[in-house]
This record gives structure tokens, sequence and C-alpha cells, in this order.
């Protein structure tokens, strides 16, 4: 393996250079103004080695910033940005404590978990994509374990970063990784107002936490998964032995006794366990819960228009009645009399 | 932490406090395999609202009881005091056996 950090910055340059002569590209491409290249590079505009109409190639690695060593998957930079990411595209998630599970365990889980989910049956109107083809969030439902602190830094950042704001710096950069967003949140830090939504969830993000996320609110997938992952049968009854013997599994039931789930967040608002239930339990989804709305709404109007109606009836009736009513004691004397008559010759 | 001797561990935590960190992370603690061995491991999650404060009950093998209070002992504590008894087994164990 090569030696990671290169013994002198004019070393390196040589070095890169060599490799451009090297290699099979038009050079009149690659030597350009170095001058023009960006600040990354000032290092090596200082450099006392003549290099006018040189341009570094593209494969160049400063000597100041050697390449990490680990997978690019697995670094912190990667993980804040897929963590504020998420943060930012996902509207509900479910927040576990774990403690102690196996590979085999989780493994078990995710399995159980999977299989619950594409059980689920799809929605009546179900979220779509640009094209208007339905999607199905099933597949996109994930169990993940988190790195606490990161994650707690990513919420810092999506909850109190907010790039627009810094528009006035105009030679910042603005991105999650800058020493803008760093800052921003360290100020932040210090005087954090206790109602704020990143204050309320804080405190769930201690000791070892996986988290289930959905992209979607989908109180279907929602029930599944609590059924799966924390039963509590009047509600969410666990799946049936006979159905899904997998979930009754030694290593699958080892592993679920170990979680636990603390708390969730779904549209920007905290919930606690009970919380978490009862927005599973909502039947039928969100499009129930506008269709209630509409009815309600249109219920709503009809009542008012009979109220405000029913003065003018009411008026309208007792006219009307007294009209017969008199109508009545006019002719009733006549009626009377040839009623009498009657039963007279009678 | 040494947790052969412990039968029952049973906890009751809002994890919307910041107070339960202790109680949670002594959860966690326990090794995968605590509750084939034999350890029986009760939790009861508080609602969010409720300000009760964060109960830790630890039985071992030899009938003690423990009523841990993690808010003032934090984790640390909480592993000194268990570990204090538990090591008084250890010594008597080892005494038998060997």
């Amino acid at each position: 393996m090569p030696p990671r950090i290169n013994g002198s910055a004019r070393g390196s340059i040589s070095r890169a250079l060599q490799r451009t002569t090297n290699s099979q590209r038009p050079a009149a491409i690659l030597l350009q103004s170095l001058r023009a290249a960006s600040r990354h590079y000032a290092s090596a505009s200082a450099s006392p080695l003549s290099l006018g109409g040189l341009k570094l190639p593209d494969n160049y690695v400063p000597p100041t910033q050697p390449p990490s060593a680990r997978r690019p998957e697995e670094r912190k930079t990667q993980l804040l940005r897929s963590y504020t990411a998420l943060l930012r595209s996902t509207p509900l998630i479910l927040f576990f404590q774990h403690s102690n599970l196996t590979a085999v365990e989780w493994a078990a889980i995710r399995r159980e978990l999977r299989l619950a989910l594409d059980n689920v049956p799809a929605p009546v109107v179900s979220p779509a994509d640009s094209n208007g083809v339905p999607l199905n969030i099933a597949s996109s439902i994930e169990l993940q374990v988190l790195r606490t602190r990161i994650f707690n830094v990513a919420f810092k950042i999506v909850e109190f970063f907010d790039p627009g704001e810094q528009a006035s710096k105009s030679n910042a950069y603005l991105h999650d990784l800058s020493s803008t967003a760093y800052e921003t949140i360290r100020k932040v830090e210090a005087a954090a107002d206790p109602n704020s939504r990143y204050a309320q969830v804080a405190p769930l993000l201690v000791g070892p936490v996986a988290a289930v996320t959905f992209p979607d609110v989908s109180p279907a997938h929602l029930a599944a998964v609590l059924s799966v992952l924390s039963p509590s049968p009047p509600t969410f009854p666990p799946p049936s032995r006979k159905k899904n013997p997998g979930y009754y599994d030694a290593v699958a039931q080892n592993g679920l006794q170990k979680l636990l789930l603390v708390g969730g967040r779904i549209e920007d608002r905290v919930f606690d366990l009970e919380g978490v239930k009862w927005v599973g339990g909502i039947e039928g989804g969100l499009d129930t819960l506008r269709a209630q709305l509409i009815s309600m709404l249109q219920s709503a109007g009809l009542g008012l228009t009979t109220a405000l109606e029913g003065h003018s009836k009411g008026l309208w009736l007792a006219l009307e009645s007294r009209r017969t009513q008199l109508e009545e004691e006019a002719n009733g004397g006549a009626k009377k009399e040839e009623a009498k008559k009657e039963k007279t010759s009678a | 932490m040494i947790t052969r001797f412990i039968t029952e561990v049973n906890t009751k935590f809002n994890p919307f406090s910041i107070r339960s960190r202790a109680t949670r992370l002594f959860l966690s603690a326990l090794p995968p395999n605590a509750r084939q061995n034999g350890m029986q491991i009760n939790t009861t999650l508080l609602p969010r609202t409720s300000t009760q404060p964060a109960t830790l009950q630890v039985k071992f093998k030899d009938g003690k009881e423990m009523t841990l209070d993690g808010e003032q002992l934090g984790i640390k504590g909480i592993v000194e005091e268990v570990d204090r008894h538990s090591r008084a087994l250890q010594k008597q164990a080892d005494l038998t056996d060997g």
C-alpha cells in the first residue's frame, strides 16, 4: 500500500504532473493556467516550481488533505449528510432502544418486518411519483441502527441551520458540512429552546438507538410495523403463529424482547408510545380522515341552513295554521248547523 | 459489569426525561443472552407527561434486592453498586466451587 501522506508538496505535485504527462489525454486540455484553479489548490500555486500553463489532473490529491482510509459509506461526513437528508425527507420516524441485539437477531427482525410490510394492502389513494405511477412505500420502510451522536448533530443542523438566512455572508459555504452550519448550531446549542423539536427528541437519543423510517405517513404501514416490533394485543396483535411461524422463532423473539419503542417523530411533532399507537390506529389512513372532515363540514353547512331557515319556516307555519284555523271557524258554524239539521231530520 | 448473579431486573422510566438516561444505559449494559440465562427483565415505559422518577430494581441469586436511583447515581454509580454485591457473590461461588 502506498503511503497515505506524501512527503512534500513539491514532490507530490511533480509526481502528479508525471502522471499527467504519462496519461493518454491530449496535453492541450490539461495544460491550462494553474492560477485559474480554485482555492483548494492555493498551496500548489505558491510552489516555487514554474508551473504556469499547467493544470493539475482530476485525480490530484492535495498533500494537506490525504484521502480517507475509510470506505465512503462509512465516513462520518457521508453519514452526517445522509442523516440530514433522512431527517428532511422523512415525515415519520420511530425510535427504538436496542439492547445488545446480535446480528442474527437483527436479520430475523428485518425479515419479519419485511414480511409484515409486504402483506399490508395498498391504500386506495397511494402516493404517486411525478409520472403519476402509484408508489408502494413498503419497500422503502427501513429499520436502521443510528449513530446517535452524529444523528444528534444532524438533527441540530436540520432544525436550526437555515442556509437562506445566511445569504448576507457572500463568501461562505452553506452546505450541511460547512463551518457556517457548525457555527450556527454551536451558538444555538447554548440557548436551546426547551420546546423546540430538537429539545423534545434529544432525550430519546441516548444509548443505543435504532430507527424505523417511513417515506410517507401511512397508518396502515405504521400499524404493521407496530404489530411486529412492539405488539400490544387488542389493537396491534402480533402475527399469528399459523400464518407466520418465523415470528415465533427463538432468535426473532429474543431479538424482539430487546427492542423497546421509546418514541417517534410524526410530521414534526413528537409522540410517545401512546401517541404513536394512536396514529397507527387511524383506520384507513389520511384519506379516511379527510373524508370524515368533509362530511363533518358538509353536515355543519346543512345544519346552518336549516337553522337559519327554521325561523321563517316556523313563522310561515304559524301563520298558515292560523289561517286554516280562521277558515275553519268561518266555515265551522255553517257545518255545525248543517249537522244539527241532519240530526233533527233523522 | 458482573451480571451472572442477577436474576431479575425491573425498570420503569420515561424516555422523554433526560434523567432516565442512566436507567436506559443499564438496560443496554446487560449481555445479549441475559434472558436465555434465566434473567427476568421487565420494562415499563411511562407516558411522556409523567413526572415520576425512573426506578431500577435489581434482584440477586442470594435473594438480595436493590433499588437504585439512577438519577442520583448515574450509570457508573449503578454499575458500582451492582458490582459491589456481585463480587461478594463471586467470591463465595469461587470458594464453594474450587
